[in-house]
């Protein structure tokens, strides 16, 4: 009786039990991202003078109304996914005869050239030069480096664009949400995720012809590249699909 | 005298498992660790619309550049007559008003700013760029979006996000 040997602890069953927390956890953790559309507020401003009037033409306006219905540019639409295919319409009816005046209600592209752009980046850089000299306050400085910032970009996207002209889309055109207080959220997500869609289908189409890559694969490199030099390819890349398909949402506050 | 020797009952070792759970438990923490949990179960009840190519926000949670509210009928339905239209709006887990009650007390700027001051401070983005998220009811009245997002605009956090679920691609 002074040594009993101690038996050895099957631990056969520990493999199970290990198991059993793994498919627990694997069952109850959620792996549904949070996605969202992403959207800027304009900058709080105090303006006096009246707003600039816009062309009609320049404007596709999307409305919904309490009762959930809608209507696209004054005509009710009763399949919301019929939505993108208007706005591409939108973007698409003028697109090949840039600088020449149509007569529809289809927003205008304009071209404009290196040495225009060129010239402009010129101007501007003098009026800099003036003001620093002159003194003037620092806002009005910065608001004309950002002006400079924007034709530098439009230089940089015209020379992967690989022409000697950039079609441009009216500047003031425009896709206008006017939701009603009492509109669902549901047909407000909806109005955005058309929008999205067709001008993701617009830069998507776009990146295949000039590059033979999609949209989506523009982004993703753009977002998970580590080498700074091919980060700011990518988004130089992505910048002329910017300026090509400009996304420019107005979402009005409503009144009732 | 044979080289090889031939035994008729030999048994087969048996295998060892002892490293099985092991490598079950490294499994485990594996998934532990990659997974993550809903970090708060909101007080109102959400179920978000539907929507496609919309923008992944989870680079954003990563670099805590986002900041969500919810807003949805309370799950209590007790609470919900106290509320105008029956729709509030969650924020940390508390219960506020509607943004339109909100005016005088300017609850959502004050919750915002709160925030943006509490995070680490490796975070560089000024606050036009900090993200809120708005995880909204399908049947939440957009009005309710427009509150908030003026809200936003006097403290100039100027970026929204309207959360929709996506089961396009993943």
């Amino acid at each position: 009786m002074a040594k009993r040997e101690i038996p050895e602890i099957n631990a056969g069953s520990m493999a199970d039990i290990a198991f059993l927390l793994l498919i627990f956890f694997l069952v109850t953790t959620t792996m549904d991202k949070d996605q969202a559309y992403i959207r800027s507020i304009p900058k709080k401003i105090i303006v006096d003078n009246k707003p600039v009037e816009v062309e009609k033409r320049n404007i596709l306006a999307i409305k919904a109304n309490s009762q959930n219905q809608l209507m696209v540019r004054g005509e009710i639409f009763s399949d919301p996914d019929k939505i993108s295919e208007f706005i591409l319409k939108f973007y698409r009816t003028n697109q090949n005869a840039p600088g020449q005046y149509i007569d529809n209600d289809m927003p205008l592209y304009s071209i404009i050239s290196v040495d225009q752009i060129q010239q402009n980046i010129d101007v501007i850089l003098g009026e800099i030069e003036a003001m620093e000299a002159a003194g003037t306050p620092a806002d009005m400085v910065t608001f004309k480096y950002n002006q400079l910032a924007e034709w530098e970009k439009k230089q940089r996207a015209l020379k992967i664009y690989g022409k000697n002209e950039l079609p441009e889309i009216h500047f003031q055109a425009n896709i206008r949400i006017e939701v009603m207080q009492a509109t669902a959220y549901s047909i407000f997500a909806k109005i955005q995720t058309e929008i999205e869609e067709a001008i993701y289908q617009l830069r998507d189409e776009e990146a295949m012809r000039l590059w033979s890559v999609s949209y989506g694969t523009l982004k993703r490199k753009e977002a998970n590249e580590n080498d700074k030099n091919k980060v700011k390819e990518e988004k130089d890349k992505l910048d002329l699909l910017d300026i090509l398909y400009p996304a420019r949402l107005i979402e009005v506050t409503p009144k009732i | 005298m044979s080289k090889f020797k031939k035994d008729g009952k030999r048994s087969m070792p048996g295998v060892n498992t002892s490293s099985l759970p092991d490598i079950v438990f490294m499994l485990l923490f594996f998934f532990m660790v990659a997974t993550t949990s809903k970090e708060t179960d909101p007080t109102v009840k959400v179920e978000s619309p539907e929507g496609s190519k919309a923008m992944d926000l989870t680079p954003f949670k990563q670099r805590s550049e986002v900041d969500f509210m919810y807003l949805g009928q309370p799950r209590n339905p007790a609470r919900a007559s106290q509320f105008k239209m029956g729709y509030a709006l969650s924020l940390d887990n508390v219960v506020q008003a509607t943004p339109d009650g909100l005016y005088n007390t300017n609850t959502i700027g004050q919750w915002k700013k709160d925030k943006f001051e509490q995070k680490p401070a490796r975070m560089t983005s000024p606050i036009e760029l900090v993200i809120t998220c708005v995880k909204a009811d399908k049947t939440a009245p957009s009005g309710f979006i427009f509150d908030i997002r003026k809200e936003l605009q006097e403290i100039n956090a100027l970026t929204i996000a309207y959360a929709v679920k996506d089961n396009g691609n993943i």
